[in-house]
């Protein structure tokens, strides 16, 4: 029998870790299979997205104009959004255990139902992405006529980061959202 | 359930597959491995929230020992039958 962990690299994924998590051996992740603290978990990645997103104004929604003058407050705001990029980046992964990698893992690891439960996820992730861009799209139009809504310090960025993260995590925040029994 | 996972939500598929496997004393990941399957899917099953294709219920009549008749309907099955 061949021990090879295959990887599939367009989903990211090995063999190994996708049969890990689609069994019980770990049971110490057995918690967060509860459809109530799944929920819990997409609830806090979406509010972690928003706080992602929100870093390219929080300069501006602070106090309506540039205040990054000083060392000390371009401190506090760098470290501040290293945490809570590496807080989504931690919820993203959690989320991932929470659905068994369900959202991630290849046809041939899953059985009929999980890949249909798989696919109507990434569809309603698709439709989810859709109103995303929108409001992106809109904050773009809108956003320079607003006082607050004006990317500074980072010309924007954390929005791109915050929409990859998305992108990335919609299709098991999905899952997640909807599925009884996981 | 929001978005039911049933094949055809108006012709529903109601099967035996729980008092078959009780019979044969086998748990659910038993028959799960016997079928090919996640032992989290048979119990969708076995409460009716998900509609097998064919070649899933000729695997789970087979590994039941029945036949595809037996297990499957499209009207309930009387109790205790």
């Amino acid at each position: 029998m061949s021990k090879k962990n295959k990887i599939y690299w367009f989903e990211g994924v090995t063999e190994k870790g996708v049969k890990s998590l689609l069994t019980d051996e770990n049971s110490k992740y057995r918690w967060l299979r509860s459809q109530r603290n799944r929920r819990v978990l997409v609830v806090l990645m979406a509010l972690g997205l928003i706080a992602v997103a929100m870093g390219s104004y929080w300069p501006t929604l602070k106090t309506g104009s540039l205040i990054l003058n000083s060392g000390a407050e371009i401190a506090i705001y760098s470290v501040t959004a290293i945490f809570v990029i590496f807080a989504v980046l931690g919820g993203y992964l959690l989320l991932r255990i929470s659905v068994r990698g369900i959202g991630d893992a290849p046809n041939e690891l899953l059985d009929e139902r999980q890949i249909k439960v798989r696919d109507t996820s990434f569809r309603y992730a698709y439709y989810a992405m859709g109103y995303v861009v929108l409001g992106l799209l809109l904050l773009m139009l809108i956003g320079p006529d607003l006082q607050m809504f004006q990317p500074k310090g980072n010309d924007g960025s954390y929005l791109v980061v915050a929409t990859l993260f998305a992108f990335s995590s919609m299709p098991s925040m999905v899952l997640a959202w909807r599925e009884r029994d996981i | 359930m929001l978005f039911p996972m049933s094949r055809n939500p108006e012709e529903p598929v109601y099967n035996r597959i729980e008092a078959a496997r009780v019979a044969l004393g086998l748990s659910r990941q038993d028959l799960a491995d016997k079928a090919g399957v996640h032992y989290q899917t048979i119990g969708y099953l076995e409460r009716e929230e998900y509609s097998p294709s064919l070649v899933l219920a000729l695997r789970i009549a087979k590994a039941l020992n029945q036949e595809v008749s037996e297990l499957f309907s499209q009207t309930p099955f009387k109790k205790g039958k």
